[in-house]
């Protein structure tokens, strides 16, 4: 054998004992398990949850997680994401077939004909406009001529910024907005690369942590009882599997109401998922969690109607929805509805 | 032995320079979210401590792996093509010439939306980032043979197979070995964009996942610092192939 054959097929040992590695390491692949000619049971049961490491979408991961500590598995994966555009490929691909979304594009979706049902909210509120603590920007009319950052332009912070704009008088041509995703958004305000920037949390409230933002407003303050994101299911879902739906929308109504049951409840939930699902210092979530306790809420979940025309009319306006659309296009109330009489878990995390 | 000492010295020297001016810029500037080398440091051994170190390398180095053979597989054998059939390479080259620019990021809405959240959509960005360069560099291989090599071959009887294999093959690989090198570095440079999808693993998750974890700049330096290195380990280690004596044919050496 040559010396370059030598080579090639020690290369292609070394590539085949990286797959093996990523496999044993990273995949969860127990050669055990394959000795014994078992498969892994129920696989087609599973459902993928789309989420983002941000509070508007918490409900998802603690349900996870009191899933697990009640029944020690979860019919639930949850799968997260960086930013809004994959979460959204993701959903289309089929590879989360329910996802977190923010409202608007969830509308915009539907408008364009992705089958699409919004079935339950994600939160209230749990969104701040943030200034730097040394700007002398107090109320909305200082943002005049400045440079506004929001997450996404289907994003419900943006119409809110909309709104506050209208209700103060003035109109987008007021200030330069720019799309950023969150996690980028502290090191932009520090950078003095924006001059607000506003997403869910815990990006906003990180730089009151690091001791160099400041809140201009709450959302509730310019938008009472705020929705930014919603659950999103695939329709087809709701045709084939809606017990699934009902079992994840009643998980996510309980575990909200869990969340809003105490603080304690909130602090140990904020150590669990910061430590397993957002890979983050506890102590952010901890923070958005308990400081004001009301920051972000995850008890009135219900779909109703009035908050999504308020959301679609200010979506029309500013052109991210092309034409009206109605309601009961969008939603699938029965799984909320039918989660409306649920109480908290019965649980008390150890 | 002064040239061995001097290639090492130097460049730890020019490295030595650097980080402390690194240091000296962030104490300087009193920039509380730029890292210092010492808190990337101390990122890294706590990366290391948790265990998911090697697990980011490895998996890393298994999609990059991965996405690079499936490339040089179809890539070599296409590119060899072309480079001997006119007629192929006048039907393919405009395409190549205009897939090739695409960046891999252009190619992620795509990649998800095909492959889902698996590695399959990393492995896919990697080969498509790598293919080009190693198809159009035996494409070139090929072409720029010199014509002698192919008539002093035919004139001792070759043909086909054996002309391939004993005179074009050979004749092309030094060529080819520059295009795999090129394509090893835009494969590994690639891994950063090409693990922005949903996957948990890798280095290029690394610098991701560290920007969603509020102030862990450290980590995202940590990040780029390791893919530098192993990008420098990997390219040693394709140097190394140039200096066998089969690829040194039609050197002119």
């Amino acid at each position: 054998m040559s010396k370059l054959s030598k080579i090639l097929l020690s290369a292609l040992g070394a590539v085949a004992c990286i797959g093996l590695l990523h496999a044993w390491l990273n995949l969860g692949f127990d050669p055990a398990r394959l000795l014994q000619g078992k498969k892994a049971e129920a696989e087609e049961e599973m459902l993928r949850v789309g989420f983002l490491p941000v509070t508007c979408h918490l409900t998802c991961p603690v349900t996870d997680w009191i899933n697990q500590n009640l029944a020690g598995k979860s019919r639930f994966e949850p799968v997260r994401f960086s930013g809004w555009p994959e979460l959204k490929e993701a959903h289309l691909s089929g590879a989360t077939p329910a996802t977190f979304m923010l409202a608007p594009m969830a509308m915009a979706l539907r408008e364009q004909g992705v089958p699409v049902k919004i079935v339950y909210l994600g939160h209230r509120d749990g969104s701040a406009l943030m200034v730097r603590k040394d700007s002398d920007i107090r109320t909305m009319r200082d943002l005049r001529g400045k440079r506004v950052a929001v997450p996404n332009r289907f994003s419900n912070q943006f119409l809110l910024i909309l709104k506050g704009l209208k209700d103060h008088g003035m109109t987008p041509a007021d200030i330069e907005l720019i799309e950023l995703p969150p996690p980028d958004m502290p090191a932009a305000l520090y950078a003095r690369a924006a001059d607000a920037i506003i997403s869910g949390e815990p990006f906003m409230g990180q730089t009151e942590l690091d001791g160099y933002g400041r809140v201009l407003y709450q959302a509730k303050e310019l938008w009472p009882s705020f929705i930014s994101c919603v659950l999103v299911v695939d329709e087809r879902l709701i045709r084939e599997r809606p017990e699934q739906v009902q079992e994840l929308v009643t998980g996510i109504a309980k575990s909200g109401l869990w969340l809003d049951a105490s603080m304690e409840h909130r602090m140990k939930a904020a150590e669990a998922v910061a430590t397993n699902y957002y890979n983050q210092d506890s102590r952010l979530l901890r923070y958005v969690l308990s400081k004001p306790p009301d920051r972000v809420t995850y008890s009135k979940l219900s779909l109703a109607r009035e908050d999504f025309e308020e959301i679609a009319a200010l979506a029309l306006e500013s052109g991210i929805l092309d034409g009206p659309v109605a309601f009961e296009e969008y939603t699938d109330t029965r799984f909320s509805e039918n989660a409306a009489g649920v109480g908290p878990h019965t649980w008390e995390a150890p | 032995m002064r040239s061995r000492l001097e290639s090492l010295l130097l460049p730890l020297a020019v490295a030595a320079v650097l980080i402390g001016l690194w240091h000296a810029a962030v104490r300087l500037s009193g920039s509380d979210i730029f890292p210092t080398p010492g808190q990337v440091l101390t990122g890294t051994v706590e990366l290391a401590q948790k265990g998911v170190l090697l697990r980011y390398v490895i998996a890393s180095l298994f999609r990059v792996s991965t996405g690079y053979v499936l490339a040089v597989l179809i890539g070599i054998p296409f590119g060899l093509l072309l480079g001997w059939f006119g007629s192929a390479f006048k039907a393919f080259n405009p395409l190549i010439q205009l897939l090739r620019p695409i960046s891999p990021i252009a190619w992620i809405p795509i990649a998800i939306l095909w492959f889902g959240v698996s590695d399959l959509a990393p492995i896919f960005l990697i080969f498509l980032a790598s293919l080009f360069p190693i198809t159009t560099s035996a494409i070139a291989a090929v072409q720029n043979i010199q014509l002698v090599y192919i008539r002093a071959a035919r004139n001792f009887g070759l043909n086909g197979v054996a002309l391939f294999q004993k005179v074009i093959f050979p004749a092309a690989l030094p060529q080819i070995l520059t295009g795999l090198r090129l394509a090893l570095g835009v494969a590994w440079l690639v891994v950063v964009a090409a693990e922005m999808i949903a996957v948990n693993s890798g280095l290029g998750y690394l610098i991701i996942d560290a920007r969603n974890a509020g102030k862990r700049y450290d980590l995202v330096v940590a990040g780029m610092v390791l893919i530098g290195l192993i990008g420098l380990g990997l390219d040693w280690l394709v140097r190394q192939l140039g200096n066998l004596d089969e690829v040194q044919w039609g050197l002119g050496r």
